[in-house]
């Protein structure tokens, strides 16, 4: 992915140039509302979107943040599956093995992520010039 | 120079991130430009006035680290969550009465800056 950046030179006008974008992958294997590390995960993801490729991990605890129907209210606390539903440009990879382990495959999830295996989960951190673990 | 960012979300003494990401800068500031971004419970390291019992005071590792030319900086929304909170002027290298010298409050989108002009980052979270 680049980073488009229009600048200008006296003798040739405009030009485009590309710069490819930093990735950082935010790994969240925290579940949500106990703690605020999924609330501060959804944070720092969301003012990464403009400067970088930003990929959010849900790996272990972490992957109950998309279940769907989830009903804060009583705590006082933003709708966290919420937010994460609204940042649609946002990509959200689960580990799929988290969700079997948990008995939540098959129940209702948010649309806006992707199921990956393992391999691929661990691939898309490896690939990430950055990792940060919340 | 090249350029180390480190993130850090817990507080002090209730694990050792904070200190080992202190003989981290020491040695990395040696051939890096070192950041610290403090996030979450972590905006907590620089509170003045910390007096633990049987260990030094993490506080003054990092304001000794600011002193050697670490820019460290603390989340803004969570720094206001716990109390801390950023004013105009700016003294002694702090913009929050309550840190010690060279650590201020800023923005959460620095840390989105610091990463993307990091050539590496390091992330110490329990």
């Amino acid at each position: 992915m680049n980073l488009t950046v229009k600048t200008r030179l006296e003798e040739y006008g405009y030009y485009e140039v590309r710069i490819p974008m930093k990735s950082v992958f935010y790994l969240l294997d925290t579940a949500p509302y106990g703690s605020e590390k999924a609330f501060g995960a959804l944070n720092a993801a969301a003012v990464s979107l403009n400067r970088m490729q930003v990929t959010l991990g849900l790996y272990g605890d972490g992957i109950y943040l998309i279940a769907a129907g989830q009903d804060s209210r009583k705590l006082g606390v933003p709708n966290l599956s919420d937010i994460l539903y609204s940042y649609g440009e946002l990509r959200v990879l689960v580990h799929e093995p988290s969700l079997f382990e948990r008995g939540l495959f098959g129940e209702t999830l948010i649309e806006t992520v992707e199921l990956v295996d393992e391999e691929d989960f661990f691939e898309s951190m490896e690939n990430s010039d950055c990792v940060i673990r919340f | 120079m090249k350029t180390l960012t480190i993130v850090l979300t817990d507080g002090p003494y209730i694990s050792e991130y904070a200190e080992i990401a202190c003989k981290l800068t020491e040695n990395a500031l040696k051939r890096y430009q070192v950041n610290i971004f403090l996030y979450l419970d972590a905006v907590q390291i620089p509170k003045k006035g910390q007096n633990p019992s049987f260990v030094t005071s993490t506080g003054e590792l990092f304001t000794g680290l600011a002193e050697k030319g670490a820019v460290i900086r603390a989340c803004a929304r969570c720094a206001a969550a716990r109390g801390y909170i950023a004013e105009e002027e700016t003294a002694n290298g702090s913009n929050c009465k309550d840190y010690l010298p060279g650590i201020k409050i800023s923005s959460l989108y620095e840390l989105s800056e610091m990463i993307s002009k990091s050539d590496r980052v390091i992330s110490l979270s329990r």
